[in-house]
């Protein structure tokens, strides 16, 4: 009723626009609707302002909030990590950062290595060795007796203060290399060039390890080294002056074993001789003493018998024992001479015959 | 009527707040964690912000803002040519972390306030520095067996302090947090004679090595021969001290033969007999038993 009365009052009020009325009408509403919809439009955009505010952070990084320029939150409390929604003001009230962190961040000094091209290090061979080394190319380090070796390291470290690391630091990781430089050259100048490329590795690789962790502790840098491989040759071109050194000292140790060795067998078969001297004249006495002894038994047995008759007894053992022997031994036998007088007897005792050589 | 008023009080409201923003806008400015800010009022600079968040200033022209990197920046000098105090030439390069710390007497002293002209003025302070300690010093002080002797870390002390010494004089507002050699060499034509060096000292080692193998080799061996014959002589010792006890022990039974030492001694000499060898050449005559049988054999003197 309400309804038709006002198109009523309408249409008597403004009879004449009528046409024109709802042309206006028309694009009242079209208005109306255009206005909804643009209040749609920024309530979307006011939402989409806010949801713009939602980040996630990846595995290997981290993020700060700054907000007005300032991280929020103290220390470790201000690093946002991954699995979960982080939400900030849009700039210019917040600002996230993020900081890429893997677990492991690596340097590589190679500040004392020759020259190489990425091809060279791939296959390993390096064309072109000069016989000098031309320092605006070829890098090396100089040992504590002046001799020149190549050496390059590895070094890996973690980030543990992330804010001081990249708030404090244009470069950190560069700070980090050119310490790891440094104490390359410094270490070289306590070594000896045997020391550093053979006898004492380790203790280089220490001594890095150790003045790296020093002075990044004390340049505040925010991280901890884990770990520091370093790789130390001599120059290329004294190769194999070098290689050399290490077949003589190689050879000197052979030989010096292979003499242990022998001398070991000498002092053995000495100690085997010495045995079977003893042993010989132990069995020796052994023999002696109980021969001697059978003898005296013997003897006790026959004194009676000798005693009873000596001349019968010698001519009882001797006749059969000169028997015994004559049936063995060469002899002749050499009669008196007619005349009664000793024979003369005159022995030829001829040199052995000198042997021809080859016969 | 209320519509109106509610429309206008949006309209308000909406109005105030982008004064507000603008407002914002002129008067506050950040300063970010890692940044040094220098407000100027009519280009002279009024005050220093080194801690982050939002401060007030007053719009441009009046007040400006200039905002500086404060992170310790690196930086190393290009690699040359010094002369140590024993005249040998020695190339170095050094780097060193620097930064703003005083970012008023930076954006006045370095133009622009550009970090390109602080480290070109870093290089020229960093040249004299080295130029003033290296030629104080020998070979020996950079590169030592000896601890005592090395001098290394003193030396980059003594230039670091230079550099100091320099960086307060000029008053810049940078100051120095680290300094290090991070390259040292020598030129070229050097190299080629520390190569020729070491060869020699090469072969020197080689010499020794080949040398030192036989002699070391040679050693052990009399060594083991002496010891092998000490060993032999002392059981030839052992030997003969059986044997004699042997015999003292043997020459218990002396007594028994001292009963009669006439069959004693007979047995003795069948014995003796009894050992003769089979290759014994025996030359006899008749007079010794049981020849003696044919002393009177009538056939013996006729056949001669």
């Amino acid at each position: 009723m309400s309804e038709s009365h006002e198109h009523h009052e309408h249409d008597h009020s403004h009879p004449e626009p009528q046409v024109q009325d709802a042309g206006t009408h028309a694009l009242g509403e079209a208005l109306r609707s255009s206005f909804a919809i643009v209040k749609v439009v920024m309530v979307l955009m006011v939402v989409a302002f806010f949801c713009s505010g939602f980040f996630t952070v990846g595995p290997s990084e981290k993020a700060v909030i700054l907000r007005f320029g300032k991280p929020v939150g103290e220390g470790s409390k201000a690093l946002l990590g991954s699995g979960s929604w982080h939400w900030a003001w849009p700039y210019p009230i917040d600002e996230v950062v993020r900081i890429p962190i893997t677990e492991q961040q690596t340097v590589q000094s190679t500040v004392g290595w020759y020259f190489t091209t990425p091809g060279e290090e791939l296959t390993g061979e390096n064309i072109g060795v000069g016989a000098s080394l031309d320092p605006a190319r070829d890098g090396y380090v100089l040992t504590a007796d002046r001799n020149i070796i190549h050496t390059r390291a590895n070094l890996t470290y973690r980030i543990n203060d992330p804010i001081r690391y990249i708030f404090s630091f244009a470069s950190a990781s560069n700070s980090v290399q050119n310490v790891l430089d440094n104490v390359l050259i410094y270490t070289a100048a306590h070594f000896k060039v045997d020391d550093a490329l053979y006898t004492d590795v380790a203790g280089f690789q220490d001594a890095v390890l150790h003045r790296v962790s020093d002075l990044t502790e004390q340049a505040q840098l925010g991280i901890v080294i884990d770990n520091c491989q370093i790789v130390n040759i001599p120059p290329r071109q004294l190769k194999p002056d070098f290689a050399q050194v290490i077949t003589s000292r190689e050879n000197r140790n052979k030989t010096i074993n292979e003499a242990r060795s022998k001398a070991n067998d000498i002092v053995l078969s000495a100690g085997a001789q010495a045995a079977g001297i003893t042993n010989a004249a132990q069995s020796a006495r052994v023999r002696y003493v109980t021969s001697i002894t059978g003898e005296a038994g013997t003897f006790t047995n026959l004194l009676a018998k000798y005693q009873a008759n000596p001349s019968l007894f010698v001519q009882q053992f001797f006749i059969p024992a000169v028997g015994d022997f004559m049936s063995t031994a060469n002899k002749w036998f050499l009669p008196q001479r007619a005349d009664g007088k000793p024979r003369e007897l005159r022995l030829e005792l001829n040199r052995e015959p000198v042997q021809k050589p080859g016969q | 009527m209320n519509d109106l008023m509610k429309r206008n009080f949006i309209t308000f409201i909406i109005g105030a707040v982008l004064v507000v923003i603008f407002a914002l806008l002129l008067f506050v400015f950040q300063v970010r964690q890692s940044e040094v800010a220098v407000v100027t009022t009519f280009g002279k600079p009024v005050a220093t912000y080194t801690n982050a968040g939002a401060y007030f200033k007053l719009p441009w022209p009046i007040q400006k803002v200039y905002k500086f990197d404060q992170r310790v920046q690196n930086f190393e000098d290009k690699f040359s040519e010094n002369y140590t105090a024993d005249s040998v030439t020695l190339l170095s390069s050094v780097y060193i972390g620097w930064k703003i710390s005083d970012g008023q007497r930076f954006l006045l002293t370095i133009r622009n306030g550009s970090i390109p002209d602080a480290q070109q003025k870093l290089e020229g302070i960093l040249r004299s520095a080295k130029n003033a300690v290296i030629g104080k010093h020998q070979l020996s002080e950079f590169v030592n067996p000896d601890p005592q002797q090395l001098k290394f870390e003193g030396i980059e002390g003594e230039i670091e302090q230079t550099v100091r010494a320099q960086l307060s004089t000029n008053n810049i507002g940078i100051s120095l947090e680290f300094l290090g050699f991070k390259k040292i060499g020598l030129p070229d034509s050097v190299t080629q004679t520390v190569f020729d060096r070491m060869k020699s000292e090469r072969q020197q080692w080689i010499s020794k090595y080949d040398s030192e193998g036989n002699a070391e080799a040679q050693k052990i061996r009399s060594a083991a021969e002496r010891q092998a014959a000490e060993t032999v002589a002392q059981a030839e010792l052992l030997a003969n001290r059986i044997r004699a006890a042997g015999e003292a022990e043997a020459a218990n039974t002396f007594t028994v033969f001292q009963q009669n030492p006439e069959l004693a001694n007979f047995l003795l000499r069948i014995d003796a007999l009894k050992n003769f060898g089979q290759k014994s050449t025996v030359i006899l005559d008749e007079r010794i038993p049981p020849f003696d049988l044919f002393t009177h054999l009538p056939t013996n003197s006729v056949a001669k």
